[in-house]
């Protein structure tokens, strides 16, 4: 469960709550998915296969580290798969009409970002229209944005070796896994936004917005800020994990990251974080980032045609929130 | 006579035409409960959303402890002890007794880091058994348990400790005994009391005249926006304050009250 299950309890009841914890039968359905991938497909479990997977986690990952913040607190956010585009296409368009140098241009995409995100938590909060349609809106826009300025035409990356290439996309060996710079990020994103929900004041903010905003705001909690902060956070994540993923390929594509929306809402929510808010768990996003993608690289592995590979990902996905919804159902009956 | 805590003084609220707040004027002792009635649409939720600092008021002076001063926000009028209960908006259902019991207030260490300060977890447990000791439902109640576990009677019992141990001099009851059992609406109403023996206000908005007679001092009668009737529960009787709020007879009975 989320933050009352994590305090010191005796052993047996904490034991317990463990077992009935979200996160805790995501873990089992992760075990049981890899379990089956490595035994159908030796090359699964590969170092080259392994490390590939950690090359695409974490960009899908940092994005769905603010997007579980963003629901625990009882908000959405569609417009990060168009972020995710957007943020890289507006660094090389600046980058290469001689405008900026690659730093400057990363931080004003960076500032596009906090724009977009800033934009939608305000429309969301103070003019009072769901986050759903809101940020709908917003994915066609930034999307529509996207396609214009690039013309529909993918752009050539930065691929000089530097500094900048280093911090975002730089790679190293460890034994025979190559491990990109981006795992770092994950790791160091994953534990600050596990001391954020967990540990710190903002974080019992987050919860008690998401599960009962009224009484949050009559404590004195300033709910409308936390939010608009969230979604700053979130677009914010998105265009990073966009820069990370256009350095790792040296391209800058108007389309990346279409349909990442929905991908990132499904691992929080098949990690164990409630739709409706109030209930977040980063360990469980965690698990589900890691589930989708062993998912989408297992069943390549095992051989299922390229045309047909969403229609195996849709129902292994749907598969899992009922495997996880019964799960849940059965720990709290015992 | 017991010393004054909370006044009001002609407040005035109109929401576009609707004038919702006449003229409304009335005065809160220290350990008293005041038992605020009348029909739907009278103004009392508009009464209580001002003094809460829901809204402000258009016109109009509230003094507490004699101090006049002006409540803009819900902050505010906790910061001078006034504190709001509302039947379901009170408790965040997946939070720990513990956590909502501080929501907003939380103990922290190295409080410069604001919002990102770190909870001061043994603090915030041990100041939770302590206080939930005090008001005699520790014995039933874990700290650390989810409010969603909790019954109706028994959220209402938290949210109600809460506002006592933030040392609250006025406790706003808005409809504690709603879509409670009659069991748990008993020890609701017991709980009042023991709130009024340790000293605090209890200013309590409620349809169930029954109730009002159990626990009330005073009762205070609003139609459409006005205060028509204030009697001390000693001095009438249950027949008449339901006229009054349903505005039979109501002459007879206000030149009653004026000649008080």
């Amino acid at each position: 469960m989320t933050i009352a299950a994590e305090e010191e309890m005796p052993g047996a009841k904490r034991r317990s709550s463990l077992i009935r914890s979200p996160q805790f039968s995501s873990l089992i359905i992760l075990i049981v998915l890899l379990a089956v991938f490595a035994i159908a497909d030796a090359n699964f479990l590969s170092p080259l296969n392994i490390s590939n997977m950690m090359a695409f986690l974490p960009e899908l990952g940092i994005i769905a580290l603010g997007m579980t913040l963003l629901l625990t607190a009882g908000e959405f956010d569609l417009s990060v798969g168009a972020v995710f585009g957007l943020a890289p296409v507006v660094v090389m368009l600046l980058v290469q009409n001689g405008e900026a140098g690659i730093g400057v241009a990363l931080l004003a995409g960076l500032l596009l970002c906090v724009a977009i995100g800033a934009i939608n938590g305000l429309i969301v909060t103070k003019i009072g229209i769901s986050s759903f349609l809101v940020t709908l809106s917003m994915l066609l826009v930034v999307r529509g944005a996207a396609l214009y300025i690039t013309q529909g035409f993918p752009l050539k990356s930065w691929d000089q070796p530097g500094f900048f290439v280093t911090l975002l996309a730089g790679s190293f060996y460890v034994g025979s896994f190559r491990l990109y710079t981006s795992l770092w990020w994950f790791v160091g994103l994953s534990l600050l936004a596990v001391y954020i929900l967990r540990y710190a004041k903002l974080g019992n903010w987050i919860s008690a917005i998401g599960s009962n905003r009224n009484a949050a705001v009559a404590r004195g909690v300033p709910a409308d800020a936390v939010k608009i902060w969230l979604f700053i956070l979130t677009s914010v994540l998105a265009g990073l994990a966009g820069m990370i993923s256009a350095f790792r390929i040296s391209a800058a594509s108007p389309v990346a990251g279409t349909g990442y929306e929905l991908e990132v809402i499904a691992m929080v929510v098949v990690g164990g974080t409630a739709l409706t808010g109030g209930r977040g768990t980063i360990l469980g996003t965690i698990v589900g980032a890691l589930m989708l993608r062993a998912i989408r690289n297992g069943i390549v592995l095992i051989g299922v045609p390229g045309l047909a590979y969403n229609i195996f990902v849709g129902v292994i996905i749907l598969a899992m929130l009922i495997l996880h919804a019964l799960l849940q159902k059965n720990a709290a009956r015992s | 006579m017991a010393q004054e805590v909370l006044r009001l003084q002609n407040l005035q609220k109109s929401f576009g035409s609707v004038r919702a707040l006449k003229n409304a004027s009335f005065a809160l002792n220290e350990g008293e409960v005041v038992a605020l009635l009348g029909d739907n649409g009278a103004g009392k939720s508009t009464l209580i959303k001002a003094i809460s600092g829901v809204f402000p008021v258009d016109r109009g002076e509230i003094y507490v402890r004699g101090q006049k001063v002006s409540i803009r926000s819900t902050r505010d009028a906790m910061d001078l002890g006034i504190e709001t209960i509302h039947q379901d908006t009170s408790l965040a259902p997946d939070l720990s007794i513990a956590r909502n019991l501080f929501l907003g207030r939380e103990p922290v260490n190295f409080k410069w880091l604001g919002v990102f300060a770190p909870l001061d977890r043994a603090k915030l447990r041990d100041a939770a058994s302590t206080l939930l000791k005090r008001v005699g439902i520790s014995k039933k109640l874990d700290a650390d348990a989810l409010v969603s576990t909790l019954s109706g009677g028994e959220r209402q019992s938290i949210a109600i400790s809460r506002a006592m141990q933030f040392a609250a001099k006025v406790i706003i009851l808005d409809e504690p005994t709603n879509n409670l059992g009659v069991e748990e609406t008993h020890g609701v109403l017991r709980f009042v009391k023991e709130v009024r023996a340790a000293g605090h206000s209890v200013l309590l908005i409620t349809h169930n005249i029954h109730h009002v007679f159990q626990v009330a001092d005073r009762i205070i009668v609003m139609r459409r926006g006005e205060i028509v009737a204030e009697q001390t529960v000693a001095d009438t009787d249950l027949l008449t304050v339901e006229s009054i709020i349903t505005g039979a007879d109501m002459s007879a009975l206000l030149k009653e009250t004026r000649a008080k």
